[in-house]
Formats: structure tokens, sequence, C-alpha cells
């Protein structure tokens, strides 16, 4: 193109460009490092807790082997069946079996302090978030309001214009043309690789993906100290444990002749 | 020896899970004389962690304590680092001052698991064994993957002479390792030693059937029984004397007896015969060879 429509100011670039660059920049990684510091150890458990949690693999632990099972029917039963009735009777649960009266119910995750903390951090990391962004916002929008700070140096369709060019309402600018509000977000999204190679993988810096996170989509997953309904699921535990041992054959019952056959001193099947 | 030849030792044997005390010391202690230890990074402090366990075990404890003292500088409030200092006590300290330690971790953070099983160790080790039978219980209630639990608590029953007891822990152990033919050797073994013949073979032969060398016919018949396979044939042979010795044998598990109990005879009599018969790596006879011919020659009942 011959005609140069716009002429920026070098001052733009170094004023305006390169400080909301560095900012935005600055700003996520002071982010990692104060998420780092808001990090609450994590709780230990009780010992009482620590097995409710661990009981459930007893029974996985049985049922891995069960059609293969390296032990002989009359200990697997005697396993098997032990477990059945510990889960029957809520031997595992942490607070001891519980009463035939009270009707269980999913506890309300509200009422429960660890669950509280667990959503509590949750907030905390999106206010560490929120507010430095809303504030950067705040101050490109109040200074830097339809400023045009760079020119692409590649074409595009008309379709980018609204991406490009957030803040400024003139139809027939060159889509190349940036504005400061959609360098804004362009930084907002595109920065997580660069905070990869200051801070490692494992950094919380990028914003961009608290945006799909709430605190309390941690709700829904399943996260240590979260609380369910651990009778239930022993409950249903035993059902599969029985399916088990039904299925369960011993490794060894047949040894006798399988070795000799291998052997070759009995004929083969 | 150069440095970095000292630090691959000790990485190997870190990996390994070796308890080489002497060497490790001897290595480690270049290592710490260079103090470069911090320099290492993470690696470095696993080392130093490696080299004062070393150093307690093989009796110098001024090594142990000055490890113990760059680690605890560096790692303040650390739950290993506590488990290291209640080992450091028991070196010298009288049992009790360390299960009053232990008891007092244990208090604050109920589910450590290396502290709980030292307390466990040095109770047993104090000879209170009903105790330590009755924690290692709890503990496996509570961490029931914990292999080397088990494994404590059938070695601890079968010194009682409990072997019912300690096969129910091992069997444990091989729901969980269903892998490893050592651990069915040993319950084997203890089902043997308890006179449940029946079950005891048939281990015997899982054993066999685990570690022989190749799955194809031709083969095996010519291979070398070796390692604890050879155990495992001196094992069968053992059960089907017994078995043939007192026909009405009960088995405690309800297995049924083997058939074919002539033909596992001979099979184990031939292995054994093959296994001492071939010559070793410079051609000699293998040791006890006669007595295990003439042992092995003696008929069935």
């Amino acid at each position: 193109m011959d005609r140069l429509s716009l002429y920026l100011d070098p001052q733009i670039r170094d004023w305006v460009l390169f400080p909301i660059t560095l900012v935005m920049i600055l700003v996520g990684i002071l982010r990692h490092y104060v998420v780092i510091l808001l990090q609450s150890q994590p709780k230990k458990l009780s010992r009482a807790a620590t097995r409710e949690q661990r009981a459930l693999t007893r029974s996985q632990v049985l049922q891995a082997t069960s059609s293969n099972s390296p032990i002989p029917p009359s200990f697997y039963k005697a396993i098997s069946q032990n477990l059945s009735e510990a889960y029957k009777a809520g031997t595992y649960l942490k607070d001891g079996p519980p009463n035939a009266d009270t009707q269980s119910s999913a506890p309300n995750p509200l009422s429960d302090p660890a669950a509280m903390d667990g959503m509590m951090a949750g907030m905390k990391t999106q206010m560490v978030m929120m507010v430095p962004q809303m504030v950067i916002m705040g101050w490109i929008n109040f200074f830097f309001q339809g400023f045009v700070l760079i020119k692409l140096p590649f074409p595009l369709t008309l379709g980018f214009k609204s991406m490009l060019q957030r803040g400024i309402d003139t139809p027939d600018m060159d889509v190349r043309w940036v504005s400061s509000l959609s360098w804004y977000f362009l930084n907002f999204f595109g920065l997580n690789g660069l905070y990869r190679l200051i801070l490692g993988g494992d950094n919380a810096a990028d914003s961009s993906r608290d945006m799909t996170t709430s605190p309390f989509a941690a709700m829904g997953n399943a996260q240590p100290g979260q609380p369910q309904d651990f009778n239930k699921l022993f409950k249903a535990e035993r059902d599969n444990l029985e399916f088990a041992e039904g299925l369960h054959n011993w490794v060894g019952e047949n040894m006798d002749t399988k070795i000799l056959r291998k052997y070759g001193k009995l004929a083969a099947l | 020896m150069s440095l970095q030849s000292a630090l691959e030792r000790l990485a190997t044997y870190r990996a390994n899970n070796t308890r080489a005390s002497q060497d490790i010391f001897r290595n480690g202690l270049l290592v710490l004389q260079k103090s470069s230890f911090k320099k290492l990074g993470d690696d470095g402090w696993t080392s130093l962690e490696q080299l004062a366990l070393a150093s307690i075990d093989v009796g110098r404890l001024d090594i142990a304590d000055q490890c113990l003292q760059l680690i605890a500088d560096k790692f303040p409030n650390s739950p290993r680092v506590d488990c290291l200092i209640g080992i450091r006590m028991e070196a010298t300290e009288p049992p009790e001052t360390a299960l009053k330690y232990y008891a007092d971790i244990l208090e604050a953070d109920s589910a450590n698991v290396a502290i709980w099983k030292r307390r466990i160790s040095v109770l047993r080790r104090t000879g209170k064994v009903e105790k330590a039978v009755n924690e290692l219980v709890q503990f496996l209630d509570t961490f029931y993957t914990d292999v080397e639990g088990w494994l404590e608590l059938a070695d601890i029953y079968a010194s009682c002479n409990q072997y019912d007891h300690s096969f129910q822990a091992l069997s444990h152990v091989l729901l969980l390792t269903p892998q490893n033919p050592f651990y069915v050797l040993q319950a084997a073994e203890t089902a043997y030693t308890s006179d449940d013949f029946s079950l005891a073979i048939k281990m015997f032969l899982t054993v066999v059937d685990m570690t022989d060398a190749d799955d194809s016919e031709q083969l095996l018949q010519e291979s070398t029984p070796l390692g604890i396979t050879v155990r495992a044939w001196f094992g069968v042979k053992l059960c089907t004397r017994r078995i043939a010795q007192n026909a009405n044998l009960k088995s405690l598990s309800n297995t049924s007896a083997p058939k074919n109990l002539e033909l596992l005879d001979e099979l184990a009599t031939e292995r054994l015969r093959v296994a001492y018969s071939s010559s070793g790596q410079k051609g000699e006879i293998a040791k006890g060879r006669q007595e295990v011919f003439t042992w092995v020659a003696t008929p069935l009942a």
C-alpha cells in the first residue's frame, strides 16, 4: 500500500505499548508469587479420616486379582466377607457406625469447615486474579481509550475488526491497526507461553485460565477434604465384593496338573 | 575416587534401596568433606539423608549429627527430618525416650506413617511384642497397602510360632503384590511349617510356575532350575513325602490334596538332580551334590 493512512508517534510505542505489556507481565509474575504465598498448607488428616478414605482400596485390591487370585479360596472368602461385614456395619466410618434412626443425608458443604476451607482458597486465588486485571483494564480505559498502538505486519480480513479495534468506532480503518483495549486482551490471553518460559510449567500467573473456573466449581469434583457420603459408597461396594467373590479362582488350584503338563509328565490336553 | 563417581554410587544405592552402609558412609563422607552437598540441589539433600542413616548404621554418630544439623537447618519442621531425629535418638537414648518422642509427634499428627512405623519397630525391639502387634494391626487397618507392614506382621507372628496368623498376614501381602514370587515362596514355607502340606505344595508349585525359565516345553526340560526355583522344588519334594507318609492329613484351609503325587515326586527328584548336576562356572561339581542325590533317592514312603 503506497499511501500511508496513519502515522504513529513513536512516543506512543515507548510510553503506551511497552508499558502496558510490561505491566501485564509483571502483574502476572507478582500474581504467581502471591498465590504461592496465599496457599495454605494442605490440612493433615486424622487417623480416622485417613482410614475412612482408604477403606475402599481394600476392596479394590481384593477385586483386582480375584479372577486369578494368589490366595486360596478359604482365605479369600474370609477376607472378603469380613470386609463386606465391616462395610455394612460402617466400621470404617470416621465417626463410627451410624445410628439407625438418623437419616443419612448428603452433608451440606457449607456447614463443613473442611469444605469451607477449600472454597475459601479458591475464592482467594480468584480475587488475586480479578482485582489486578480490573485495575489494569480501568487504567487502560481511563488513560489510553481510543489509542491506536501498533500495526500488525500482516493483512487481516474484516472479521478481525471487532477483535483488534475494540474501543474505536471507525468503520473504514484498516484492520491491521490494533487499539489499546484490544492489545490488553491480546496480552491477557497470549502471555501464558511467556509465563511458562519464565516461571516454569506449573505457574499460577495465567489469568485467562481462571476465568473459566469459579470457586464453586471445585465442589463438583471430589477433592480431598470434600464431603463424601462414605457410608453410601461402602454399601455400594458390597455388591462389587460379592460379585468378585463369585469370580474368585485360585491360581494354585490346579497347579499340580498344570506343572506336570508343563514338564511333559502328563499328556497335554 | 572422584566426587562424580562417589555421587553416582550413592545414587545407585539409593535407587536400589541397598543397605551398604559402610560403602555409603565412605562415599558420602568424601562428598561431605568437600562440602558440596548444598550445591547439588534436591539430589544433594537426599544423599545427605542417606549418609546420615548410613553413619548411624556404622556407628559414626559424629558424622550423623553433622548431617542432621545441615538438614535440620535447611528444612525446619519437616516430618521427614523428625523421623531422622527419632532414628538418631534410638541410636543412643534409651528406648523410652524415643517412644516418648514418637508419641508426642503422633499426638499432633496421628496419621504420620514414618513415625508410626518407627514406633512399632521400637516396641518390637524392646520386647513389647504384644503391644507392637496391636499397633501394627491398627496401622495396617489404616494403611492397608503397606506391604512392608504386612511382612513385618507375618514375621512377628512367625517368631511367636503362630504360623496360621503369619500365613493370613502373608495372604494380604500376596494380594498386594501378586507378581512377586519371593512372597509366594515365603507363604508356601509358612504353610509347610503349619503342617498344611496340600496348600504348601500348591504354593511351591506356583513359585515354580512363576520362576522357571521359559514357557516352551522343549526348553523347560533341558533348562536348569536356578535360584528360588530350586528352593521351591525342594519344598515340593518335602511336601510329597509328608503327604505320602500320612495319607489322611487334614488341611486347615480345606485345600484338596494334589493328584498324581508319585509323578510330582518324580518330577521334583528329577529337577533337583538336574539342578545339582550342572557344572558351575568353573566346571566344578555343585557343593553338597552327593548329599542331595542320596536324599532325593530315598523312596516316597
